[in-house]
Formats: structure tokens, sequence, C-alpha cells
């Protein structure tokens, strides 16, 4: 059941199923418009990216994408008062059925395809609530000004929303099958001086989920609504059902109506004149019929669209607000254009670099190059102390491994090539990848993987030795369980802080099995800063396991080692310029040839 | 949605198959002069006598005079000629089931809001119409109409499966008449469904696009706006209501372009409207064009003297104006020559996203090619555009 004095009291979440820009802008626009602090449109349900981005006046702003109704927040699923559904005609049912059990707070929305099975139109039907309502399908929406624009109704440009006086509410309410002469009646009443109560577009299929007639009740029903507009057309019977509703005086308020179709008397059978719905079969479907039955009772009603017009124009006048803001607001909004890029590092502000929020120097006199190097990578400010002293400690313990790693040995040769700084140390961080630096991301990944599929450590050391694979994060050339690595109990040392410590266990569970296999199999130093670090970003910084999971696909991991041996690589081009030995070159005998493998 | 005839003959195979019985029927197909027959004529039996029917879709077929009956083996081939003349191509030839006229009862089902409404009566044949009376009917929800099954003589597993193929096929509609029960069960004599278009994407071994009844086609565009309009998610639709009329549209939107059409009609000029028609649904430029493109081609077709053409629509919601009107200018170019040597004029009445541009964009064009009939936005009430067109006919038809 549709009640439009609700919903006028009562704030929306909007929730939309499937992505149509232009709309979907529109109804921000309209928001904001309307002198709301934020949009009611809260998230999107789609595939593909992760946010839309629409203007919120001038400034984008950006919508968040579900990929499933499952995964939107439960807070959000409680406060979605409303959704819209974009979605083709095919996959309207399935969705609008998983929204109506998903949402335990909803109470209506619109659905905008055409093409929907009538027979999955009426299993839609069933579903819906008796407090809810479904305006379509094929239905522009629902718009109550100033208020609420749930669909393209009213228009899609800023500038036909304010042509049209959207903003401010009157006393007309308009509807009609046909979404287009729904916004064309829009602005004949908003163009005579009046404004409008509530709109909206049953849709011209067969079976609309909200019929005329629901409409007209919900008319009736709204202590603001004076008059109704109406614009009809020839097939079915709403129109009689509404004069019986007419004749128990069930329906009062004025109504001006235009019965379209009398074109069709000109045929013995008439072509398919108009929507699906308007096909007049019988004598009493015609436009003809139903303007006379409507006539009959006493409501206004023409076959004559220059009557209609006259009509139309006879109603109460509406005082005209002036609107010079809001017409300078849609001036400053047509200038508006997306950005290039969007960002959440830094910015400029008041000419004075900012970076997440703090201004910079403020962010390097009272912090640790740990915290400013998590806090950026991160993306946002660290919550924790024991995680910037961790991320300090780390960027110092990987700063060096030595002159024969590849890194360092590429950029020596650079450096002796004669090359410049920048290109000697990009030579070296070029080295790293799979085979070197590369683990720290590649141990997270297995110490993830195994937490949270919830295998045992040894099933999981199992499965891999299974595809002859190699755990990243374990193993070491020198250091063996009985001459254990120094870093690595360093760094195992801040799970001390920690209350939950389910990666750093797993892995060092999993090293209990692979040093028992080879000596030399111990957690090394990359599989325990992924393990401790996975833990500190779990515990101190609330991160989920998804979020973690994106971090790995990012490779966060792997940024520490890349930032720290930038320190390395450097000390090492430096030290080669200030020997200047000359052009390395090595002798055949250093390479050796043979011809076939 | 929309409501589509599936042929009598794929209609017939669904029910028996559901009821689990052979069903015997042939399709013939008429392609140029060659027949096309679903199962060879010669596996018949010459001593059997045969109904053949237009399976066309069309109402009322006995009081056409587009069923023959008892027609023997060896002229069939005359009777497929008989109905040829008559401008079918697609018939049904089926085998005579002897029986009573007393024997006819007539059965429909209906999806409504409600329910399947089951309509009914012990009598039916083709005088159906003239005994509404006696029809009785009932909404079927959850259980079984036992009664009605008892009175028809229905058995109750055959309805079950007529309610199965209803479901599974999205049926709209489908009616029996005449019904005729033997010791076998029931027997369709005709069938008539209606199936939901939509849902072709949702059926599984049922019917495809292929089953659904062909209307008789008018003209080339007509067959081509229709090809468009499936292949689109915008809707276009297109009929030529008079070949050689003066008055040509280019209409948005369902509602709009009956009251545009009906304002036509309501100032006396029905007869001269060439054609009525509808794009809507934000359709883009190459749409636009391809739509516009049949129109302009059906209008240069006419005969008649003089050749206005109205672009004619509401203040769109999201059907972008700037958009569909490159569409119709790229068509409107294409022609140039052509519409000039008829002296065209164009009359354009349209709103919404984008208008300005694209009013100025047609506006100018049409100057520029000398057809400039009137131009307008939102400002010009919608049907007005009709009154100023209509000026440029001649009075008095």
């Amino acid at each position: 059941m549709l009640d439009i004095s609700y919903l006028r009291k009562t704030n929306h979440r909007i929730i939309s199923i499937g992505s149509h820009p232009g709309i979907l802008q529109s109804m921000m626009d309209f928001d904001y418009l309307s002198g709301k602090s934020e949009p009611d449109l809260k998230a999107i349900i789609a595939s593909g990216k992760k946010f839309l981005r629409l203007f919120w006046g001038g400034q984008e702003k950006l919508i968040p994408i579900y990929g499933s109704l499952q995964a939107i927040p439960d807070a959000l699923k409680r406060e979605t008062s409303l959704f819209l559904n974009l979605t083709s005609g095919r996959r309207s049912m399935s969705s609008t059925l998983e929204v109506l059990s998903g949402f335990p707070h909803l109470v209506g929305g619109t659905l905008f395809a055409e093409n929907i099975p009538e027979k999955n139109t009426l299993d839609i039907y069933q579903h819906i609530g008796k407090k809810q309502f479904i305006v379509g399908p094929s239905s522009v929406g629902l718009l109550i000004p100033g208020h609420l624009k749930l669909g393209a109704i009213g228009g899609t440009q800023a500038k036909q929303l304010l042509g049209a006086d959207l903003f401010e509410p009157g006393n007309i309410a308009v509807f009609s099958s046909s979404g287009g002469m729904t916004n064309e009646l829009i602005n004949l009443v908003t163009g005579a001086g009046k404004r409008i109560s509530f709109s909206l577009s049953f849709g011209g299929d067969r079976f609309p989920l909200l019929t005329p007639i629901d409409a007209f009740r919900a008319a009736e029903k709204d202590k603001d609504t004076e008059s109704i507009v109406y614009f009809g057309e020839l097939g079915g019977y709403d129109e009689y059902d509404l004069v019986e509703l007419i004749k128990a005086k069930k329906i009062t308020k004025k109504i001006i109506t235009y019965i379209g179709g009398t074109i069709s008397e000109m045929f013995e059978t008439p072509p398919q004149f108009g929507h699906a719905k308007a096909m007049a079969a019988r004598g009493e479907e015609t436009a003809q019929a139903k303007t006379a039955a409507l006539k009959a009772v006493g409501v206004h009603a023409t076959s004559s669209f220059t009557e209609f017009i006259k009509l139309v124009q006879s109603l109460p006048d509406e005082k005209k607000k002036p609107n010079n803001e809001r017409e300078k607001m849609v001036k400053e909004m047509s200038h508006r254009t997306a950005s290039y890029f969007i960002n959440g590092i830094s910015h400029d502000k008041d000419g004075s670099v900012e970076i997440l929020g703090k201004d910079l120097l403020s962010l390097a006199t009272e912090h640790s190059y740990g915290y400013v190097v998590g806090s950026m990578l991160l993306g946002r400010q660290l919550k924790s102390k024991n995680t910037a002293e961790f991320i300090d400690l780390v960027m110092k313990l990987l700063v060096d491994h030595g002159p024969y790693v590849s890194g360092a040995v590429n950029t020596m040769i650079s450096a002796r090539a004669g090359k410049d700084l920048v290109s000697s140390v990009v030579s070296g961080l070029l080295t790293i990848g799979p085979r070197f630096g590369g683990a720290i991301n590649q141990a997270a990944k297995h110490w993830l993987e195994g937490v949270e599929a919830q295998v045992s450590p040894y099933d999981y050391v199992e499965s891999i030795a299974k595809k002859r694979g190699i755990i990243s994060g374990i193993g070491h050339k020198k250091y063996r369980v009985d001459a254990p690595d120094p870093r690595v109990s360093l760094i195992i040392g801040f799970t001390k802080e920690l209350k939950q410590t389910s990666y750093t266990d797993f892995a060092t569970e999993v090293e209990k099995i692979t040093t028992a296999k080879k000596g030399n199999l111990i957690l090394n130093i990359d599989g325990a800063i992924a393990a401790v670090l996975l833990d500190l970003l779990s515990e101190k910084e609330g991160l989920t396991e998804k979020e973690l999971l994106e971090l790995v696909d990012a490779e966060f991991f792997n940024a520490f080692f890349v930032l720290s041996r930038a320190v390395g690589f450097t000390a090492h081009y430096l030290d080669q310029k200030r020997r200047d030995e000359g052009l390395f070159r090595l002798s055949p005998k250093e390479i050796n040839y043979i011809d076939k493998l | 949605m929309s409501r589509v005839k599936l042929t009598e003959w794929k209609a017939k195979q669904l029910l028996y198959a559901e009821l689990g019985k052979k069903y015997n029927g042939i399709s013939v197909q008429v392609d140029k002069k060659s027949y096309i027959f679903s199962s060879p004529l010669s596996k018949l039996s010459t001593k059997k006598e045969y109904v053949v029917k237009v399976d066309q879709g069309v109402k009322g077929r006995m009081k056409k005079s587009l069923v023959l009956l008892a027609v023997k083996r060896n002229d069939l081939t005359k009777a497929f000629q008989k109905l040829s003349q008559k401008g079918y191509t697609q018939y049904i030839i089926e085998e005579m089931l002897p029986h009573q006229s007393q024997q006819e009862k007539y059965l429909s089902l209906e999806r409504t809001r409600e329910g399947v409404l089951l309509r009914y009566s012990v009598q039916g044949g083709i005088d159906i119409e003239r005994m509404k009376e006696q029809v009785k009917s009932v909404t079927i929800t959850d259980t079984l109409p036992l009664s009605a099954l008892k009175e028809m003589g229905v058995m109750k597993s055959e309805f079950e499966a007529m309610r199965e193929l209803f479901e599974k096929n999205y049926v709209s509609f489908m009616e029996i008449n005449p019904l005729v029960i033997t010791s076998s069960g029931m027997q369709a004599l005709d069938l008539a469904v209606e199936v939901d278009s939509t849902a072709e994407f949702f059926i599984k071994n049922g019917w495809t696009g292929k089953d659904i009844v062909e209307e008789q086609v008018k003209s080339i565009e007509e067959q081509k706006v229709k090809e468009l309009n499936s292949k689109s998610q915008a809707a276009l639709s297109y009929t030529l209501l008079n070949k050689n009329g003066s008055l040509w549209c280019l209409l948005s939107g369902g509602g709009a372009s009956i009251t545009l059409a009906d304002e036509i009609y309501n100032l006396g000029f029905g007869p001269e409207l060439g054609n009525y028609g509808e794009y809507s649904g934000n359709p883009n430029q190459e749409e636009t064009y391809l739509y516009t493109t049949y129109v302009l081609q059906s209008m240069l077709k006419s005969k008649s003297k003089t050749l206005t053409l109205i672009v004619g629509g509401g203040v769109a919601n999201f059907t972008d104006i700037r958009t569909t009107f490159k569409g119709v200018l790229q068509a409107l170019d294409k022609f140039k020559t052509k519409l000039l040597k008829r002296h065209v004029t164009l009359f354009v009445r349209r709103g919404g996203p984008y208008q300005e541009e694209g009013l100025a964009m047609i506006a100018s064009w049409a100057k520029k090619n000398r057809m400039y009939g009137y131009v307008a936005g939102p400002e010009l009430p919608l049907h007005e555009i009709v009154r100023l067109a209509v000026k440029t006919l001649p009075k008095n038809k």
C-alpha cells in the first residue's frame, strides 16, 4: 500500500539494483537541490567496480557498489527503506524477490525494466507485503517534490528538475501509465503555475504492481493532495473501477483526466496504440466509452487535449517562491567535470600539503618514520603504536642483505657502467619479484589462506608438497633450526602485545612440520614479517580477512621490502661511484658455453 | 510484456505431449510457390478424411471459411491453393474426428491478477460468443476446480497436465473450442494459445520465437522496424495506416504518441495519417537513424501531393534528445534530395534531457534545407504541433 503522507515525513535510504548513471545522478541532484545534507542513495548492487562516481552538487562522491545483496553491511540492510531496480527484464524478478526478503524494513521501490513476463510480475505481486508498494514494471518511478525521487521521473538533468519546479510541494497529484506523459503532465501542471503533491507512473504493462486504483486511493488518503490529474489510455477496466469508487464516495477529490485513444475509432481492427495494455478489444474499453462513464460520475474527463489543458489551468494557482538560490546551484552544477583521478592520500590545502588529513609538518615532527610509512601505505592513519613500531623495525631490518643479492649486483653493474642514480637504483629494483624479495607477500598469502580455510598446518604443508610447490617464508640458506636467525625472534617478539596471533601461530606450526623434514626449513624473516604484520593489522588496525586479502592482491606486503631496500641499493650505487672502478665485464671463463641442453 | 499467439500446430504439440498423447497434425508452410510439410503427405491414408485450417492466429476461422472440412488426401493440394488465394501462408492438416455438435464443449484459461481464470461451458462451438450466459467461470488459485471438471467430464490428470503446460510455457491465455471428450480423454479440435513474448528466455523445452504466429505484415518497413525492435533495448513500433497519406509521424512515447494521433483524428485529418508508431526507452543514435529511415522510406512512397512530417513527443524523462535527434538528422540528410523534391515540411515538438541542443540542431537543419514548418520545445503545448502541421494540408479532407 502506497502511503504518501508516511513517505513524505520519513527520511529514506535507497539501494539501487543495477546501475544507470544518468538516472542515479538525477536522484543525487534532486536530493542536493532539495537541500538534503546527504544523498538518499546509499549503495548499488552490481558487478564490476567497487564504487560509482557521482556528483553531489559540484563535488564527486563515491557510491559503494556491492557484488550481491549479501555483501551489503547488515546495518545498511536494516536501514534500507526503498529500492530502485534498474536490471533487465530477465533479472528483474529474481532480484526483486531477493530485495523483498533481504531488507527487513523495506517500504517500497520502483521496477524500471520493460519486458518482464507477466507471470513473473504476478509472482512478484504475491510477495509484496501489505504495507509495501512497488511501482512498475516499466515505470519511471515515484516523485514527491522536495523529498523523494525514486527513478527517472521528472527528468535526468538538473535543469529539467528546476524547470519543472520539483522542489516545492503543492497539492496536485499527477499520474499515468506512460512515463513520458507523466513528465509531460508534470510540466503542464507546473508550467501553468501550480505545483504537484506527488507523481508516479504505473507503467504500461498489463499487470502493474501498483494499479491506477491504488494510486487514486493513495491520492485520496494524502492530506496534501487536493486534486488529481490523470492521463489514461484505451484498454482495460481501471476507469470503471474508479467509477465504482467514486459512486461509493471512496474517491471524493477532484479529478481531471484525458483518456487517449479516440483515434482507434477509425479502424475496424485497430492496430496497437500506445502501451501493451492499450488494446481495446471491447466496446467498454474504448477511450470514448471510458470518458463518458467518468463524466457521468462527475469526473472532469475529456478526449480533447485542448480542453484538458484548460481544465488543468483552471485549478487554483499556487504562489511560486523565487528559486534564485537553486538557479545559482544548477548553474554551478552545469560546469562540473569528472576528475581524471581520485586519491585519498594527500592534497593541497591552503597552500600546504596535507597527508591523510594531517599537515605534513606535524606528521613529520610528531610521528616516527614507521608511522608515516604504515599510514600512507594503508591509506589511513595507523591506530596502534605497536604497528608503527613494528613497521619502523621492518624498514630497518630489510635495508640491506649484503652486496651479493641480484638487486644489489644489478645496481653496482649499472653504476660502474656510468649510469645515473635513478637508472642504477631502478635496475636493482627491477629484480624484485617472485624469486627475490617478493616472498613477504607470497608468505602472507599462505598464512591467510591457511587460517581462512581452517586447515591443519600439516594438511596445508602436504597439499603444497603434493603439487611440488614451495612455501614462501620458509627456508634459509644459512640459518637452521639449531642455528636460528636472530632477526626472526626479534620480529616474533612483537606478538607479545597481541591477544590474537592466529597467523603467527599458523606460521610457526608450519615451521615445526617443515623443520622436521629438513633442518634449514625454518620460518625465515619474510615469513615472520608477513605473519606478525597480518596479526597486527587484524587485531590492532581492525582489518577484516577480506581487506587483508585485497592487500595481498595489491602487493602491500612487498612494499616494505621495495622501500627499505631502495636505501640499500642507493648506498651501493654511491659506494661504486666513490670507488670509480670503470665498466664491469665478465670473461668467457665466467660464462660457460654449452651448446646442447 | 506482450501477448502473442503460438501456431496452433505448435500449441497442440505441446498440449498433447503434456497429456502423454501423440499428435498427428501436419503443418504446411507456403514458401514462394512451394509447400513445406512437417511430415510427408504420402503417409496419410487415402481412405480417411482430413481438416485443413489456416494457422495464422485468425479468430473466427469457421465463419470466415478458413477451415475446410472432410478433405480427402488427394484433394489437399487443392485446399491449400484455395486458402492461398486469400493471402494465407500457413496451414495445419488434422484427421477429422467424427462427433456430434452436441458433444462440443468450451474451455479456456486466462492469467489474471487474482489467479488463473477458468471459463467453461458444456456447450461450445462457433457460436460461443452468442452463448456468453452459459459460460461459467472460476478463478483457480491452489485447489483444483473439481465440480467444474466433473460437469465438463474432464479428467483430473488431464486438467493438471494443462495447468502444467500453462505455467511451464508462460501462457497468458489458452482456449479449446470445440473441446470433445472421448473415451480416450480430451480432444482439442481447435486450440488457441497466447504466450508472453518476453518470456522466451525463461522457457526450456517449450516454444521459441519461431513458433509465434506471423502477423500479416503489410510493408517492408513494418517488417524492418519489427526486426530492429527485437534487437534493441529500447521500444520501437511502426504501423502503416494509409500508404498514400500526407501526414507522417515520428513519435516518441506510448502516451504522447496516442495524444498526437488523437489530435490528428479529432481535427478531422485521421484519413490523412500515413503511419502510427513510436520510439521510446532511449534508443541510441544508430537505432533512431534506422527507425527514421524506414518512416521516410514509407512516406516517400506515398502518392500524396503534400507531405508533412511531425517529429513529436512529450518531455522525456531519460531519452537523450540530442542523441536521438542526431539519428533523425542523419536519416533526413540521407533522403535530403528526395524530401526537397516533394516539398516536405517539418514540424517538431519535443522536450527532455539535452533538448536545447537537439532542438537547435533540427531547427537549423530544417531552415537550411527549406523544410522548416515549426520547431518547439515544451513551451508549446504537446498537441499544438498537430494544429500547426495540419495547416499545410489541403482542407476538406
